[in-house]
C-alpha cells in the first residue's frame, strides 16, 4: 500500500493521464486485490456537478463570454485497516479523494485532479503521521493567511468554484507529536506546489510586463525551484489550548506561493522567491463570539535589507478577527489585516524611474454575513473584502439550496472592483462573473 | 445497585406522596437520566427530517459523549457519515456551565479546524426539528421549575425561563416518568399560549441497567414538519478518555471509535 502511495506521490508532476491511470489501477487495486478483507472500505461515494460561470465584463482572456463551463465527478473513499496486524492495531487509514473534470472553457479538455491520497497512521502513542497528497489548513483567517503558506488555487476563488477547491493539495509528509506541554506538527514539501493565479488565459490580471491588465496577451514566464533536497519546504506549527482558548507559534521554511520577483526581466522572467515565516496566533471567546488574533513576520530571504529591487521585500502582517452567532441561524465575521513592506526605504531608493512603486502599508477589511433559511436547507452569504488603502475591493453573494440530500444548487457573482489596475482585486475588475453550479452528491 | 436504590427510597418515602420530592430533585434526577447516563457514552444515530412538504433527509452520524463532571460539564464528538457530501466532517462541543460551549467544526475537504460561535443554543441542529439544547441538555439553572401535577405516573413540570431573551418560547410542560425520571414529553408554548413545538420519548429500552429513550421526536407545531431520531449501538462507560476531545482527533477521527 505504501509503495503504491510514494507511486503516485513521486510522479504527481505527470500530466492528468498518467495520474489517471495510476488511479484506475488503484481503484482496481481496492476492488480485487485479496488484502480487501483485511481493511473495511467505507464504500464509494462522491458528486457529479456542472458548473457555468458567465462573465459579466468585456477583457481579452481566450473567451469573453464565459469564464467557467466544467462537468466535474468526484470520488472518494476511506481504506480503514483491519485485522489482526501491525497497520490495523496502528490505525492505518488510507483516504483517497479525486475529480475527473471536463473543461469546456479548453474545448472538452479531460482531466484527472488527485485531491488526497494520503495514508495516516498512529504509530506511537503520542504521535501521528500522514503521508502522501492532502491538503493542509491552519491558521486562523477565514480567506485570509498569514501563516498559511500551504497552496491555494485563486483561479477557482474568483471564478467561483467551490470553497473546497480554494485549497490545493501538497504532497507532504506530516508528522504529529503530542508532549503534555503542547501540540506539535511538522510537515515536509519535497515538491514544490504554486498557488495557482491568473494567467490571462482564463482571468485577466495586471502583468507589469504588460504595464496594464493583460489577457491571452501576457507572454512572462515563471521559474519555479528545482526539485532538490536543499527545495525542500518545512512548516511547524506549536500550540496548546488554556481552558478556551487556542494559541499557535508557527514557522515556515520555503518559496513564496505567488510568483513576485523576477528573476531575468529582460526575459520576463518571474519566480518564486525564498521565504522564511515567522508568526503567531490566538483564538477563543471574546465578547459574546469568537475572537482571533495572528501575526507573521515574512522575511525575505534574498533580499533581507530590501535593497534589491528585483526581489519582494521582507513583510509583517497583523490580522484581528471577530465572529458572532446572532440567533436564528444568522452569524456575521470581521476581520481586519494590515500589511507593512519592511525596509520601504531601502526599497523606494533602490527603485528605478520605471518600476511601478508600492505603500508601504495596506490594510483589508473583511465581512461575512450568512443567513440559513427553511431548515438550514437554503444558505445565502456575502463575503466582502474592503481595501481603503488600495481602493478596491471584492464583493461575493452566494445562494445554495439543498433540494435533497443528493442535489444541491448554488449560484453567486464573483465581483472584485477597483480604482487602480494593479491592486489586488483592482487588477481582477474585468473578471466579474455570474455562476451556477448543480450538483448531485452520492 | 442503582435498583436497590430506588427500592428502598420508596420503601422510605412510600407513605408519603411521591411529590414530596421537591421539584428541584425532580429536574435534577431528569437531567441526569437523560443526559448524564454512564461516565460516557457512544451511538450511531439517524435522524430523518421531514418538511412540512412532506419531503425527507437523513443525517447519519456517530455519537461520542464524555462526563467530566456529573450534572456538569461534558464533551462530545459528532462524526457524520450521511448525507455523503459531509461525511467524515465533525463536530466538537465542550459543554459548560455558566459559560458558552465551546464548539468546532472540521471541515475534511479543507482539512480546516474551524471554531464555531455559539452563542445561540436555540438553533436548529444539523437542519433537524431538534435544537441544540435538545441534545446536550438544557442547563437547569436557565428555568423557573413549578411541580403542577402528576398525571398517570408521571410528573408535570412547568418551566418558565429565567432569561426571555435568546429563547422562542415563553414556558413549557415537561411530563417526567416517576420510576426513571426520563422525560417523556415537552411542549413548548408561547406567550399567548400557543403550543409551538413537542419533543417527546417514542421508545424507551434499558441499556445496561440505564433506561434510555432511543427513539424521539421534535415536532415543529406551528410551521409543520418533524424529525425523528433514532439511537442504536447505544453503549455506556465504553471508557473513552479525555484526549479524543481535543484538535488531534478532529483531524484524524479515532478508527477505534468511528469506525
Amino acid at each position: 500500500m505504501v509503495s503504491l502511495l510514494s507511486g503516485i506521490f513521486a510522479n504527481h508532476r505527470h500530466n492528468g493521464s498518467s495520474d489517471m491511470k495510476k488511479i484506475l489501477f488503484f481503484l482496481f487495486f481496492l476492488f480485487f486485490c485479496p488484502s480487501v478483507a483485511l481493511a473495511s472500505f467505507s464504500g464509494l461515494h462522491g458528486f457529479v456537478e456542472n458548473d457555468i460561470g458567465i462573465k459579466l465584463s468585456n477583457d481579452t482572456t481566450k473567451r469573453d463570454n464565459y469564464n467557467m463551463l466544467e462537468q466535474r465527478f468526484q470520488l472518494k473513499t476511506t481504506y480503514y485497516a483491519q485485522g489482526a496486524n501491525y497497520w490495523a492495531e496502528k490505525g492505518a487509514v488510507v483516504n483517497f479523494r479525486g475529480d475527473f473534470t471536463v473543461d469546456e472553457y479548453y474545448s472538452g479538455k479531460t482531466d484527472f485532479d488527485l485531491r488526497e491520497m494520503s495514508l495516516s497512521m498512529s504509530p506511537f502513542s503520542k504521535m501521528d503521521i500522514k503521508l502522501g497528497r492532502q491538503v493542509l489548513t491552519w491558521g486562523t483567517g477565514d480567506y485570509l493567511f498569514i501563516n498559511d503558506q500551504f497552496p491555494k488555487d485563486y483561479e477557482s476563488f474568483f471564478i467561483g468554484r467551490d470553497d473546497e477547491y480554494l485549497k490545493k493539495p501538497s504532497d507532504a509528509i506530516k508528522t504529529s507529536f503530542y508532549p503534555k506541554l503542547a501540540n506539535i506538527d511538522l510537515v515536509i514539501i519535497p515538491y514544490f506546489t504554486p498557488n495557482t493565479i491568473a494567467t490571462g488565459d482564463r482571468l485577466s490580471f495586471f502583468d507589469s510586463f504588460q504595464g496594464g491588465i493583460a489577457g491571452t496577451n501576457s507572454d512572462r514566464h515563471i521559474v519555479s525551484p528545482p526539485f532538490q533536497m536543499s527545495n525542500n519546504e518545512y512548516a511547524l506549527r506549536m500550540y496548546r489550548s488554556f481552558g478556551s482558548n487556542e494559541a499557535a507559534f508557527y514557522y515556515f521554511h520555503g518559496f513564496d506561493k505567488n510568483p513576485r520577483s523576477y528573476k531575468d526581466e529582460a526575459n520576463r522572467e518571474l519566480y518564486y522567491s525564498p521565504v522564511d515565516v515567522y508568526g503567531a496566533s490566538l483564538q477563543g471567546p471574546f465578547a459574546r463570539g469568537i475572537g482571533n488574533l495572528e501575526f507573521g513576520y515574512i522575511r525575505s530571504r534574498e533580499d533581507t535589507n530590501g535593497s534589491n529591487r528585483t526581489v519582494e521585500n521582507s513583510w509583517l502582517k497583523l490580522m484581528a478577527g471577530y465572529s458572532r452567532d446572532l440567533g436564528n441561524d444568522l452569524k456575521i465575521g470581521f476581520q481586519y489585516l494590515v500589511e507593512e513592506r519592511l525596509n520601504q526605504g531601502a526599497y523606494d531608493d533602490n527603485l528605478m524611474p520605471s518600476d511601478y512603486r508600492w505603500d508601504e502599508f495596506r490594510h483589508l477589511l473583511t465581512n461575512r454575513i450568512t443567513k440559513l433559511f427553511k431548515g438550514q436547507t437554503v444558505n445565502v452569504t456575502l463575503f466582502t473584502f474592503y481595501s481603503p488603502s488600495d481602493k478596491d475591493g471584492y464583493v461575493r453573494p452566494s445562494v445554495s439550496y439543498d433540494i435533497t440530500d443528493q442535489w444541491k444548487v448554488t449560484a453567486g457573482m464573483n465581483l472584485p472592483w477597483g480604482e487602480d489596475d494593479r491592486t489586488e482585486f483592482g487588477q481582477m475588475k474585468r473578471n466579474k462573473n455570474i455562476y451556477l453550479r448543480v450538483k448531485y452528491s452520492f | 445497585m442503582k435498583r436497590y436504590g430506588l427500592l428502598l427510597f420508596l420503601f422510605f418515602v412510600g407513605t408519603t406522596p411521591a411529590w414530596a420530592q421537591t421539584v428541584e430533585e425532580i429536574v435534577n434526577k431528569a437531567n441526569l437520566a437523560s443526559y448524564y447516563a454512564g461516565k460516557s457514552g457512544q451511538s450511531d444515530v439517524v435522524m430523518t427530517i421531514t418538511d412540512a412538504q412532506g419531503r425527507q433527509r437523513t443525517r447519519e452520524f456517530r455519537i461520542l459523549r464524555l462526563n467530566v463532571k456529573e450534572g456538569g460539564e461534558q464533551k462530545f464528538y459528532v462524526y457524520f457519515r450521511r448525507p455523503t457530501d459531509v461525511a467524515r466532517m465533525v463536530y466538537m462541543v465542550w459543554k459548560n456551565i455558566g459559560k458558552d460551549d465551546d464548539r468546532w467544526l472540521y471541515l475534511p475537504a479543507l482539512d480546516l479546524v474551524k471554531r464555531v460561535a455559539a452563542t445561540d443554543k436555540r438553533s436548529s441542529f444539523a437542519g433537524s426539528h431538534f435544537v441544540y439544547e435538545d441534545v446536550s441538555g438544557r442547563g437547569v439553572d436557565a428555568d423557573i421549575h413549578e411541580l403542577i401535577g402528576d398525571e398517570g405516573g408521571l410528573f408535570k413540570i412547568k418551566n418558565t425561563p429565567k432569561e426571555a431573551k435568546g429563547v422562542e418560547f415563553a414556558y413549557y410542560f415537561v411530563w417526567i416518568d416517576k420510576t426513571n425520571f426520563l422525560p417523556m414529553k415537552a411542549e413548548y408554548y408561547n406567550a399567548s399560549g400557543k403550543l409551538l413545538r413537542t419533543v417527546e420519548a417514542l421508545e424507551i429500552k434499558d441499556v445496561q441497567g440505564y433506561p434510555t429513550a432511543v427513539k424521539s421526536q421534535a415536532t415543529d407545531v406551528e410551521r409543520k414538519g418533524s424529525t425523528i431520531i433514532d439511537f442504536t449501538n447505544v453503549v455506556y462507560d465504553v471508557g473513552i478518555e479525555d484526549g479524543i476531545f481535543t484538535e488531534r482527533y478532529l483531524r484524524q477521527p479515532p478508527t477505534q471509535w468511528v469506525q
